[in-house]
């Protein structure tokens, strides 16, 4: 004992000696800190030193950010409320945020009134740009409209949403589905598809009847509770499975819009909700835990509950050389092209019906037009945050609303910004981002391969016809914009995307232990385990009886046999 | 004056996995206690017991239906292991290749065997649904029913069956009345190894079935991971299982003590 003393004494001088000498490490330039914490994979690559440098410009200080990610609301929500994680910036969903408010944890941020957002801020104000302008104003208006405003627990102040947060990214909610395999079974046409709705989800063509028989079986639903509850309301509602239904305030289901609808978490739909998620598991090929892209694209479901940021991703990744939509659409069947070679050797297909160049999506993306969810994330500040990284977060938040980041983070996560897109179209460094990444001809920029040579083969000939695509594609089955759903072409006959029929979810509130326990319920229901104890016992059974059966024939044949062996024996 | 010191000091060589222990399984245990009897606003509630076992939630009907999955593929994996076990000891001495050729798919991450299970399963257009559950379960514990198995078959004196035999025993009996009481502990132990696992099992039912087979495990898992709020039911849910686990263990453990009086006598 009288050695170990001593030794630890040693070990713990060199470790004073060690740390001090760290913390002492000469130091001109200050280095503040930053802790973000976000989802996984929801911000593009290079951010930090992006932030990095532009924190630099500003401040004339080196940041050093603690990037933490989450991966699911709940689990974000617990460590916040719990006091567990000590973050400084946040990017919950809407109802987190709703719930985080309601809870008083968090901070205003007042970021779209410029003067008092500036306040306190230690940067070069000369440099400084205040990016609030370029957020899109649809999405702040449908916050407010959604939202209204948040009574904070114990208070009696009001509070309204936009003070506290600055949208992120936001996406719709709506199914994810093979094109070819809808030719295949006839149904890709806008009237059936807009007849079934969402019922697509539940094989129901909008009528009760199975819309193909040919999808049982190959459904994918999301293991999500929250959106799987909403498209489940949404199809009772289209299916006219509330029709006469009333909820507990007196009033009838199918009067109410689609965005009071989802948020009447009440008993009675609750258990038409659980009704009719068991009923749809004949239907299901499962339910998808990441997302369902690859078992859309190998072939083994043909359709999923999506949310359009994946959605997105996922079609951009299913292009196939060889497919010929209008020969396909024609005869019901997936036609291929003949391959061939151009002058420069690149392959392309032909396809032999039409003999025009081939090459489409395989994968849709649709949206029903009467009902649908919309969601957004958005940057919130907690309460515990550390008061000494005010200003990094502020910079942190305005930096994320500079075009040319929001075009980076909208290539990376596949979602739309909530910059609007105008501001993206117009920002040079966004434009220069976005032409890069697919590849396209522009003579305002000139761009070089690997090996310094300019590339002289584009997926985008000109610019406008990558504008075309990225800022004004339409699904055929939808016709609304897939990345900006406000957006819808006006030969559709001209639906409506606001708020009424795009419903914004909110917190369940008391309910969500309800709704919880009905998704659970409706898990746990359907595929018994109680035919496989049968069988199991019917093969014991079996089993057992043969065994007894061959040993009372061996017995009898050894009695029968023992005879001639005595008289053998005699006879010696 | 030395000897009790050196003593002591052998002892507090366990005490690092000691405070291991304390910190890492009985504090959590302590904790999934607490958190079975908290209500919503942390008050000491029965609320969550209550909601498990009137099957509100669906929860006791999951217990159902995994223990029975788990009772069918420990008695598939013994039909199956058993067999093979007695083989395997039996040409033991000969070739040790093929004990290894058993236990190799143990080497393969779990995960990986079962993702290709279930691409194997895509491939040949199999349905995916309970049938290709049990294949993956019998698939993944069949080796915790062989092992142990395998160890007591080899360890089973030579000259005991030789005994039968001279005593007039035809293979039958030998195998029926030596072979089988002789290795009873073995099967003890492969049926624990085999069901205790089977019955918590999630990953299994979630690949090979995508998710359509929700098993206790699943249950549980939900009710951490997926929502707020639910820790109290998910909590009770955990303590299920361990009472299961230690009703399984307490069997073990007479079939024990009776395998010591046999031996003894």
């Amino acid at each position: 004992m009288k050695k170990i003393i001593p030794a630890v004494l040693c070990v713990i001088l060199l470790l004073t000696v060690v740390f001090s000498a760290a913390a002492c490490t000469p130091n001109e330039i200050q280095v503040d800190k930053l802790v973000v914490y976000n989802w996984a994979d929801y911000i593009y690559d290079s951010k930090l030193t992006d932030f990095k440098e532009y924190y630099k410009s500003l401040t004339g200080n080196d940041i050093d950010i603690t990037y933490v990610t989450f991966d699911t609301n709940e689990t974000m929500l617990t460590k916040i409320m719990q006091g567990d994680a000590r973050v400084d910036v946040i990017c919950p969903s809407e109802y987190a945020i709703q719930k985080l408010i309601e809870s008083d944890m968090l901070v205003a941020l007042n970021y779209f009134d410029e003067n008092e957002y500036a306040k306190g801020l230690n940067v070069n104000s000369d440099l400084y740009e205040h990016n609030s302008s370029n957020v899109d104003n649809d999405i702040i208006n449908k916050i407010n409209e959604a939202f209204g405003e948040i009574r904070v627990e114990g208070k009696d102040d009001l509070q309204n949403m936009t003070d506290y947060i600055v949208p992120y990214m936001y996406g719709t909610l709506g199914i994810l589905y093979n094109k070819y395999s809808f030719m295949e079974m006839n149904i890709y046409d806008y009237e059936t598809i807009n007849k079934a709705n969402w019922g697509i989800l539940f094989n129901d063509d909008g009528e009760g009847n199975l819309l193909s028989d040919e999808l049982t079986g190959s459904i994918l639903m999301k293991d999500s509770i929250r959106d799987s509850y909403a498209a489940t309301v949404f199809y009772l509602l289209e299916s006219g499975k509330l029709d006469g239904k009333l909820a507990d305030d007196g009033r009838a289901y199918a009067d109410m819009p689609a965005g009071e609808l989802i948020n009447a978490v009440d008993d009675t739909l609750i258990e038409l909700c659980k009704k009719a998620l068991i009923e749809q598991k004949k239907q299901l090929f499962g339910y998808e835990v990441d997302f369902g892209k690859d078992d859309l694209l190998k072939g083994n479901a043909t359709v999923d509950l999506a949310w359009s940021g994946d959605a997105m991703y996922a079609v951009e990744e299913s292009w196939d050389d060889a497919l010929c939509k209008p020969c396909s659409e024609e005869r019901h069947t997936r036609v291929y092209g003949e391959e061939k070679r151009d002058e420069n050797d690149e392959k392309y297909y032909l396809c032999k019906y039409c003999k025009e160049k081939c090459g489409d999506y395989e994968l849709g993306y649709y949206v029903p037009h009467t009902t649908g969810n919309i969601w957004f994330d958005g940057w919130v500040i907690p309460k515990n945050h550390e008061p000494s990284h005010l200003n990094a977060i502020k910079l942190f938040i305005n930096f994320l609303n500079n075009p040319e980041v929001a075009a980076q983070n909208m290539l990376e996560i596949g979602y739309s910004s909530a910059v609007s897109p105008d501001a993206v179209r117009s920002n040079d460094g966004a434009r220069t981002a976005l032409a890069e990444a697919y590849v396209v001809n522009d003579d305002s920029w000139e761009r070089l391969d690997e090996d310094g040579n300019p590339i002289t083969k584009f997926d985008y000939d000109s610019w406008e016809e990558f504008e075309e695509y990225f800022f004004d594609y339409r699904d055929e089955m939808d016709n609304s914009n897939w990345r900006y759903p406000f957006v819808i072409a006006e030969t559709s006959g001209g639906y409506d995307r606001g708020l009424n029929t795009l419903g914004v979810m909110r917190d369940y509130g008391v309910n969500n232990k309800a709704v919880v326990t009905m998704w659970n319920s409706a898990r746990s229901t359907g595929d018994n385990a109680l035919p496989l104890l049968g069988w199991t016992a019917l093969a014991v059974v079996v089993t057992a009886g043969i065994v007894a059966l061959s040993q009372f024939i061996k017995f009898r044949i050894k009695s029968v046999v023992k005879l001639p062996d005595d008289a053998n024996q005699s006879r010696i | 004056m030395t000897k009790p010191k050196l003593r002591f000091s052998r002892k507090a060589f366990a005490y690092p996995y000691m405070i291991f222990l304390l910190l890492f399984v009985v504090v959590p245990l302590v904790i999934v206690l607490i958190n079975a009897f908290l209500g919503d606003e942390g008050k000491l509630t029965f609320d969550n017991f209550i909601e498990f076992f009137s099957d509100k939630g669906g929860g006791m009907t999951v217990l159902g239906n995994s223990l029975i999955i788990g009772l069918v593929t420990t008695l598939i994996c013994l039909v199956i292991g058993y067999p093979v076990a007695y083989f395997l000891a039996k040409y033991h001495a000969s070739n040790k290749v093929f004990v290894l050729l058993f236990i190799l798919p143990m080497w393969v991450n779990f995960l990986i065997r079962t993702l290709s299970t279930k691409a194997i399963f895509i491939a040949l257009d199999v349905k995916l649904g309970m049938g290709t559950v049990m294949f993956g379960m019998v698939y993944n514990y069949l080796p915790y029913m062989i092992l142990p198995l395998h160890t007591t078959l080899v360890s089973i004196d030579h000259s005991y069956i030789e005994a039968a035999e001279d005593l007039g025993a035809d293979r039958f009996t030998v195998f029926w009345k030596t072979i089988v009481p002789l290795s009873v502990s073995g099967i003890v132990s492969g049926i624990t190894m085999t069901f205790i696992p089977a019955i918590s099992t999630f990953a299994i039912s979630e690949i090979l079935s995508s998710s359509k087979i929700f098993l206790f495990g699943d249950a549980i898992n939900m009710h951490f991971s997926k929502t707020t709020n639910s820790f109290g039911v998910g909590s009770v849910m955990s303590l299920v299982m361990l009472v299961l686990v230690i009703i399984a263990n307490v069997l073990v453990s007479l079939t024990e003590k009776k395998e010591e009086v046999k031996s003894a006598l």
